[in-house]
């Protein structure tokens, strides 16, 4: 975000102690599969990815102040398109994705359209209401239009064919690994570049304050619309990745209400409104819901959901701007000793000076 | 051609009637003063030059150019811009970066926009102040902010609403000489003003409404002796020196 | 179409829109004068369900009878959730300059360990009284109406008659519709905004455990029936308009109408997608809603 400065911007003079810190961990994830083999612990690290890409990709329609809860029907239109397109015709996920996301993206640009003129809650609670009418329609439809098999709430299961790259598949985890890492960076290289641009500085002027932004010659319907569509192709294309990944999607899990809760929790807590906010919250969120699913989740129905519920209302009340904020001021506060709080405490000094004016 | 041309413009809300036929032009360079009682009428006349709303009939044109059914940022990309009366900085942004936004409307380049928006901001003595965030600002700060982020969009004509509103009287000389400063620089000004004062020593013009009408118009010194006006609003004690 | 089938089927529409004004009336308060989105909205309903159920699995207490009792105590749960839980994040949002899913995502995690805590400690198999009274009917020639659920529906009325004296001829009534219509200046005429607002989510999660305690009789309570009922609440507060309270009536009733009409002509776990559907048409067309006083 605009008033966090990473390492970008002010690279003049020094790289700040949090670009440092985030090259370190870059720099990490890189080499983990070298050291770790266990295809447990590595599914944990797609699952990190797969969401710190999916909150960042979701936190770019946050950016214009319009909080989507719908977002799982993207993952489960991305993943049904390329899934569909490859059992009926063999066409290759590799293209079926990019089929997905560009109908995403159109789709996201014509619910937006008439959507965004609706505040806050009612535009989340619209985004709820288009993506369980698609789910339940899925859930209930055996053969869609076309005869198109959608399998109702079976839902579709990807043709095994083991190690085959060629249609996006492997069988081992760590091509996936490499893939999400891949993802997530390219999200957050996007994220970052957004918000360097004209388009970052005029989606936050919307958000702030509309009516200003319109008087300062900003479309905003366009620029909300850009940011929804980029959203979109991106969520689609997560939706491919889960498809192949899991090897199977139905509506329930793919395009529920649970999801689209999953993907804005990770902005939420991790911050939506920073770059790498999204990322810090699924490193937080991911492995600790998926280890209580794994390890509680059997013997004592539904204890990492309730504990999952317990983490957000935690996070709501006491961590008002996600981890980020007060993570990256910490940072800031290690390496400011010339800049930074001095400065601006210097600024906001009452200017004496300006009154001796004739 | 004068810049800009209001030509019979009406608007009501509902069985209220804002402004009833009101003809005015505004030539280049000049610095106007809209005044008139609370309720005149003068924020919804600014509104409809801003596009903010549309009239009931009646024409707005700028440089020749008919405004109708256009949309408050089409009008700013061909140079009007406008200040809010009570000040709308983004909050949650640094004063330079509030500018920036302005600036953009000229170009799409980060270096090219901060540039634009550091000249504009010394050119408003405003230049310390730019890393301050926007909702760490005093009232005056705020009022030169909203002037800063319009100058940005490089406007011919710039329309200010109550920009002396809520300042103090040692604040004032000094945002009237940046007024001064900014027409020197070949921008046209359209002041809604209800300060009498600044108004007076600041504008050549004055056009007075009054119940969604002209009243009159004329210099300074001419509508501050003027009878009607002085009966609907003005007191003696403030005509020019 | 056969006529005996369509209205057999439009008067079952008009018990489960009964129902869903029962439960919604409540929220249509919540939502119109604090203007939070309460996702856990039906894991209450299913609380004060599980607690009726309890009350007169264990103590034979007919629930008829304990749903009072049991209204009382969510009156005071509701407020605190309100005070504790829901206040810190507005006094939060004064300072900021958005936050619009603050409340929404921290009801949800609140629904989320409601609903888990109920699977946890009831199980998920449902539940249901069974006692004679359950299935009593009223034999209309065409089609039997079964008594609890008339009870409900009637129950709405009731409920909604309620809440419409308390807002209308009280006090308390003037101070929450002022607050509701606005805050800033109800409390410079000395209205103490958020006890309003304490007050307000009590009564409302009130009125919903009252109407939990009436259809306890017929519906299988269950950990996972929350979340569907919150967002048909959601959808009658809309269609009926804002903090309306014959407008939630209205809406539910309608809403009810529609689900079991339409689910003649599709399959019934379909007929949903018109719910859906017509929140979304209201929203565009009407977002004030069927009586909306307040805007949106």
């Amino acid at each position: 975000m605009m008033e966090k400065k990473e390492n970008g911007k002010m690279a003049r003079k020094k790289i700040p102690l949090s670009g440092w810190a985030a090259g370190a961990v870059l720099a990490l994830f890189l080499i983990v599969p070298l050291f770790i083999h266990n295809p447990y612990l590595l599914h944990i690290f797609v699952l990190v990815f797969l969401f710190a890409y999916l909150g960042t990709a979701w936190s770019l329609v946050g950016m214009a102040g319009q909080l989507s809860l719908g977002h799982a029907a993207l993952i489960g239109i991305g993943g049904y398109v390329s899934t569909l397109m490859f059992m009926e015709w063999g066409v290759t996920p590799w293209l079926g994705m990019i089929v997905g996301g560009i109908l995403c993206g159109i789709i996201g640009v014509i619910i937006g359209y008439p959507t965004f003129r609706l505040r806050g809650p009612y535009f989340a609670l619209t985004t709820i209401a288009f993506a369980e009418i698609l789910r339940i329609y899925v859930e209930n439809t055996e053969e869609g239009p076309l005869g198109i098999p959608l399998r109702g709430g079976m839902g579709l299961l990807v043709p095994l064919k083991g190690d085959a790259p060629g249609v996006f598949q492997f069988s081992t985890k760590e091509p996936y690994y490499y893939i999400a890492l891949l993802m997530m960076l390219a999200a957050i290289g996007l994220s970052f570049f957004i918000n360097r641009w004209r388009m970052g500085y005029y989606l936050a002027a919307i958000r702030s304050d509309q009516d200003a932004a319109e008087a300062l010659a900003i479309n905003s319907t366009k620029y909300k619309l850009i940011a929804m569509a980029i959203s979109c192709v991106l969520t689609a294309l997560g939706g491919t990745f889960y498809a192949q990944y899991f090897r199977y999607i139905n509506p329930e899990r793919a395009m529920g209400l649970s999801m689209s809760i999953e993907i804005a929790l990770v902005g939420v807590v991790g911050g939506w409104q920073t770059v790498l906010g999204p990322t810090i919250g699924s490193i937080l969120l991911s492995p600790s819901g998926e280890l209580v699913r794994a390890y509680l989740g059997g013997t004592y129905a539904g204890l990492h959901l309730c504990l999952y519920g317990l983490l957000l209302m935690v996070v709501i009340l006491f961590l008002p701007n996600g981890i980020n904020g007060p993570l990256i001021r910490a940072l800031k506060r290690l390496e400011a000793k010339m800049w930074g709080p001095k400065m601006i405490e210097k600024v906001t000094a009452p200017e004496t000076a300006k009154e001796d004016k004739p | 051609m004068s810049i800009l041309e209001v030509k019979k413009l009406n608007k009501s809300f509902g069985g209220l009637v804002a402004i009833h036929d009101f003809d005015m032009s505004v030539e280049k360079g000049e610095i106007v003063g809209l005044i008139g009682p609370n309720g005149a009428g003068k924020t919804t006349l600014f509104n409809m030059v801003a596009c903010f709303y549309s009239p009931d009939s009646g024409r707005v044109i700028f440089q020749g150019k008919n405004l109708a059914g256009m949309k408050p940022y089409h009008v700013c990309a061909l140079g009007i811009a406008r200040t809010f009366q009570v000040t709308k900085p983004f909050v949650n942004n640094t004063v330079l970066e509030n500018v920036m936004v302005g600036a953009f409307s000229r170009t799409a380049h980060s270096h090219e926009a901060r540039k634009k928006a550091l000249e504009i901001l010394e050119f408003l003595e405003f230049q310390e102040h730019k890393d301050v965030l926007g909702n760490e600002l005093t009232p005056a700060d705020h009022k030169r902010l909203e002037l800063a982020r319009a100058l940005a969009t490089q406007p011919r004509l710039l329309l200010l609403d109550e920009t002396m509103a809520g300042l103090n009287p040692s604040e004032k000389p000094h945002l009237l000489e940046l007024l001064r400063r900014v027409r020197d620089q070949g921008i046209t000004l359209l002041v809604v003003e209800h300060d009498m004062k600044a108004v007076m020593t600041l504008c050549e013009r004055i056009v007075m409404l009054h119940r969604g009408e002209k009243l009159v118009e004329g210099t300074p010194q001419r509508v501050a002796n003027d009878q009607q006006a002085i009966a609907a609003y003005l007191g003696e004690e403030y005509a020019t020196t | 179409m056969d006529f005996e089938l369509l209205a057999s089927s439009f008067l079952m529409g008009l018990m489960l829109g009964g129902l869903y004004a029962a439960v919604a009336v409540g929220l249509s308060l919540i939502f119109g004068i604090i203007r939070v989105i309460n996702f856990a909205h039906g894991a209450f309903l299913m609380v004060a369900m599980y607690a009726s159920f309890w009350l007169w699995y264990f103590f034979g207490i007919d629930p008829y009878i304990s749903t009072i009792p049991v209204a009382v105590v969510f009156f005071y749960f509701g407020y605190n959730v309100q005070k504790w839980l829901i206040r810190p994040i507005f006094i939060r949002e004064k300072a900021l300059v958005i936050e619009p899913l603050g409340v929404l995502l921290l009801t949800a995690g609140l629904d989320l360990v409601l609903s888990n805590l109920a699977l946890l400690f009831f199980k998920s198999d449902p539940r249901a009284v069974v006692s004679p009274a359950a299935s009593a009917t009223i034999d209309l020639g065409f089609v039997d109406l079964n008594v609890p659920r008339l009870v409900v529906f009637l129950l709405s009325f009731v409920i909604a008659g309620a809440l419409y004296w308390l807002l209308n001829y009280t006090e308390k009534g003037i101070a929450i519709r002022s607050v509701g219509q606005n805050r800033e200046a109800a409390a410079l005429c000395g209205v103490n905004v958020y006890r309003i607002y304490n007050f307000t989510f009590g009564i409302g999660t009130a009125a919903l455990a009252l109407a939990g305690g009436a259809m306890v009789p017929f519906f299988y309570v269950n950990p996972s029936m929350g979340l569907s009922l919150a967002i048909k609440s959601f959808i009658v507060v809309v269609l009926g308009g804002l903090g309306s309270v014959p407008g939630a009536l209205i809406g539910g009733l309608i809403l009810g109408v529609v689900e079991s009409v339409t689910a003649q002509f599709v399959m019934s776990t379909s007929s949903v997608i018109f719910s859906f559907l017509l929140f979304i048409v209201v929203l565009f067309i009407r977002p004030k809603g069927i009586m909306g006083v307040l805007e949106t």
